[in-house]
C-alpha cells in the first residue's frame, strides 16, 4: 500500500493559536488499527476533530489519504458518541444509516434501490438486519452505537474515526463492533479510535498512541502500554496490578 | 359580487394557509428545541413592523429586517457559549418588545394599530395579505423539502453533520431566516406576540401522536389548518377577538393531544405502545 491513511509529522493542534496536544507523530497504513489512549482531557477527541480537518493544526504537517484533513472529509467516515445525540428526535434507525449516503444522492435526488439495499446491508453487517424501521430512540445504547457505525460503513469510507465507540455498550454489541472494525481492516479501511479501555486497546490495535497533552508513546500495545509509559500519562493513577498489567484508578 | 369580497372569506383563507404554514415550519421549531429563539423573533419582530409603518413603508419588509438582524445575531452568539446565547436572546426578546412599545408611544392615536399587530387582525386582511401568505406557503414548503436531508442531518447530529462536511452554521442561518419569514408573514392573522402558539402549539401536539417525521409534519399542518378554522368559528359565533381565539384553540389542541395521547398508550399493549414513547 503506497499511500499511508494518515500521517501526522511534528504536528500541534488546539483551539485559538493555544495548543491541546503537542508533538504528535505518527503513521498509519492502510488496514491499521489505530488506539487513541488517554486519560479524559488528553485531547483525544481534539485529535479526532483534527483529522477531520474541523479542529486547526497550529504546527507541523498532517496528512490524511493523501491530502489535507479538511480535503479528504468526503472520504473519512466518523462516528460519534451516542450520547451526544437527541434520542427524542424522530427518526428510524434506517434514516439514520441512509444519511451516510447523502453525499451520493445529493441534496433533493430520490434514494435509489443501490442506496437502499446498502443501507440493509450495513444494518445486516452490524447485527440490525429487523431493527431499520425502528425508532432510533428506543435502541439500546450499544445499538445505537451500532446504527452510527453502519451509518460510516455506506458512505465506504478510507479511514474510518470512531470516539469511544464501548462507551455505554453492552457486550453483544461490544462484541459485533469489534468484529464489524475486523472485517474493515481487513478489507483495508484504515481505523483509528480513541478509547479508556487498555484491555479494548490490547485486544483490537494494532498500534497504540497514549496521550495527555502531547505524545507519550507510540507503538503496539505491548510496547506503548507499560507500567512505566503509562504513569508517565496518567501521573499517578495508573497502577501495577502484576503480570505486566496495569489498571487505571480514576482520581 | 366576487366571493373574495366577503371578509369572513378572506378570513377563512387567511387561515388556512397561515396554519398550514405555522404547522410546517412548526415541526423545525420543535424538534431543535427553537421555542425560546421563536419567541424571542416574534418580539423582535413588532418593534421592526411598528417602525415600518411609522416610516410607511411595507411592514412586512419592516418585520423581515428586524428578525434577519436579530435571527443572525442569535446565530452568532450560539456559536460562542450556550449559557450566555440563552441569556442574550432573553434580553433581546425584552428589549424588542419594549423598542416597538416606545415607538407607539411617539406617536399620538396609534393605539388602535397596535392591537392589531400585538394580536392580529384577521378579519381585516386584504386580498394583497393572502397573496402574500400563499407565496410564502409555497417558498417555505419548496425550502424545507429542498433541504430536508442536509436539515435532517444537522438536526439529529451536529456534530456528525459536521464531520459530514456540512456547513453547520449556514444552515442554521437558512433554518433560522425560514422561521423569520413564517413570523412575519402570520402577523396579519394572529400578530407577533400570539404567532409563537400557532408555531409552536401544533408540532408540539403532532410530536405526541408519532415518531414518524412525515406522520408528525402531516398532523402539524392538520392541527395547525384546525386551530385557525376552529379559531375562527368560535370568534364569528363568539364575538372573541379571533387572533386570541385562534391561539387558544393551538393551546387547546396541546393540551388535549398531550392527555389523550397519554391516554392512548396507556390503554395499548406495551409492544405497540413503546414505538411512540422514545425512551
Amino acid at each position: 500500500m503506497g499511500e499511508a491513511a494518515l500521517r501526522y509529522a511534528g504536528v500541534s493542534v488546539g483551539y485559538h493559536g493555544t495548543p491541546v496536544l503537542r508533538e504528535v507523530e505518527l503513521t498509519l497504513a492502510g488496514g491499521q488499527r489505530l488506539a487513541l489512549v488517554g486519560p479524559n482531557g488528553a485531547g483525544k477527541s481534539t485529535l479526532i476533530k483534527s483529522i477531520l480537518g474541523l479542529v486547526p493544526v497550529l504546527a507541523g504537517t498532517a496528512t490524511v489519504l493523501g491530502g489535507t484533513p479538511a480535503g479528504a472529509r468526503h472520504r473519512t467516515g466518523y462516528v460519534p458518541q451516542t450520547d451526544s445525540l437527541d434520542a427524542d428526535f424522530p427518526i428510524t434507525a434506517a434514516q439514520v444509516v441512509m444519511m451516510g449516503r447523502y453525499r451520493r444522492i445529493g441534496w433533493w435526488r430520490p434514494t435509489r434501490a443501490v442506496d437502499r439495499r446498502a443501507v440493509r446491508e450495513a444494518l445486516d453487517r452490524v447485527g440490525l438486519a429487523d431493527r431499520g424501521g425502528s425508532h432510533f430512540g428506543i435502541l439500546s445504547g450499544g445499538q445505537r452505537q451500532r446504527v452510527l457505525l453502519a451509518r460510516a460503513i455506506v458512505a465506504e469510507p478510507g479511514l474510518l474515526l470512531l470516539d469511544e465507540p464501548f462507551n455505554g455498550v453492552d457486550a453483544v454489541s461490544q462484541d459485533a463492533i469489534v468484529r464489524v472494525l475486523r472485517e474493515l481492516s481487513a478489507a483495508g479501511t484504515a481505523l483509528v479510535l480513541s478509547t479508556h479501555d487498555l484491555t479494548v486497546a490490547r485486544e483490537l490495535a494494532d498500534l497504540v498512541c497514549l496521550l495527555n497533552g502531547r505524545q507519550w508513546a507510540l507503538g503496539p500495545p505491548a510496547e506503548a502500554l507499560t507500567g512505566e509509559s503509562l504513569r508517565r500519562a496518567y501521573g499517578g493513577h495508573a497502577i501495577d496490578v502484576g503480570d505486566g498489567r496495569t489498571v487505571l484508578v480514576e482520581p | 359580487m366576487n366571493w373574495w369580497d366577503d371578509a369572513l372569506h378572506r378570513a377563512t383563507a387567511e387561515v388556512v394557509l397561515v396554519g398550514a404554514l405555522a404547522g410546517l415550519v412548526g415541526v423545525q421549531v420543535v424538534l431543535r428545541r427553537l421555542s425560546f429563539f421563536t419567541m424571542a423573533l416574534t418580539h423582535a419582530t413588532f418593534p421592526g413592523v411598528v417602525a415600518a409603518s411609522i416610516i410607511g413603508v411595507n411592514i412586512y419588509l419592516g418585520g423581515v429586517v428586524a428578525g434577519a438582524i436579530i435571527a443572525l445575531g442569535v446565530a452568532a452568539l450560539s456559536r460562542r457559549s450556550g449559557q450566555n446565547a440563552a441569556a442574550a436572546t432573553g434580553v433581546m426578546l425584552s428589549g424588542g418588545f419594549a423598542l416597538g412599545a416606545g415607538l407607539v408611544a411617539t406617536q399620538s392615536g396609534f393605539s388602535r394599530d397596535l392591537s392589531s399587530f400585538l394580536v392580529g387582525s384577521v378579519l381585516t386582511v386584504s386580498p394583497q395579505d393572502l397573496v402574500i401568505t400563499a407565496v410564502a406557503l409555497v417558498v417555505v414548503a419548496a425550502i424545507l423539502l429542498a433541504c430536508a436531508r442536509p436539515l435532517l442531518y444537522t438536526g439529529f447530529d451536529q456534530g456528525g453533520a459536521r464531520a459530514a462536511g456540512y456547513a453547520t452554521g449556514a444552515w442554521d442561518v437558512v433554518l433560522l431566516l425560514t422561521i423569520e419569514v413564517v413570523v412575519v408573514t402570520v402577523v396579519p392573522a394572529v400578530g407577533t406576540i400570539l404567532a409563537l402558539a400557532l408555531i409552536v402549539a401544533p408540532a408540539a401536539a403532532a410530536r405526541q401522536w408519532s415518531t414518524r417525521l412525515g406522520v408528525i409534519t402531516a398532523l402539524a399542518v392538520t392541527f395547525g389548518i384546525l386551530s385557525g378554522l376552529g379559531g375562527l368559528y368560535a370568534s364569528s359565533h363568539g364575538n372573541v377577538a379571533a387572533g386570541a381565539s385562534i391561539t387558544l384553540t393551538a393551546t387547546a389542541i396541546l393540551a388535549l393531544s398531550t392527555v389523550l395521547s397519554r391516554a392512548v398508550r396507556t390503554r395499548v399493549p406495551a409492544s405497540l405502545g413503546s414505538s411512540a414513547v422514545p425512551a
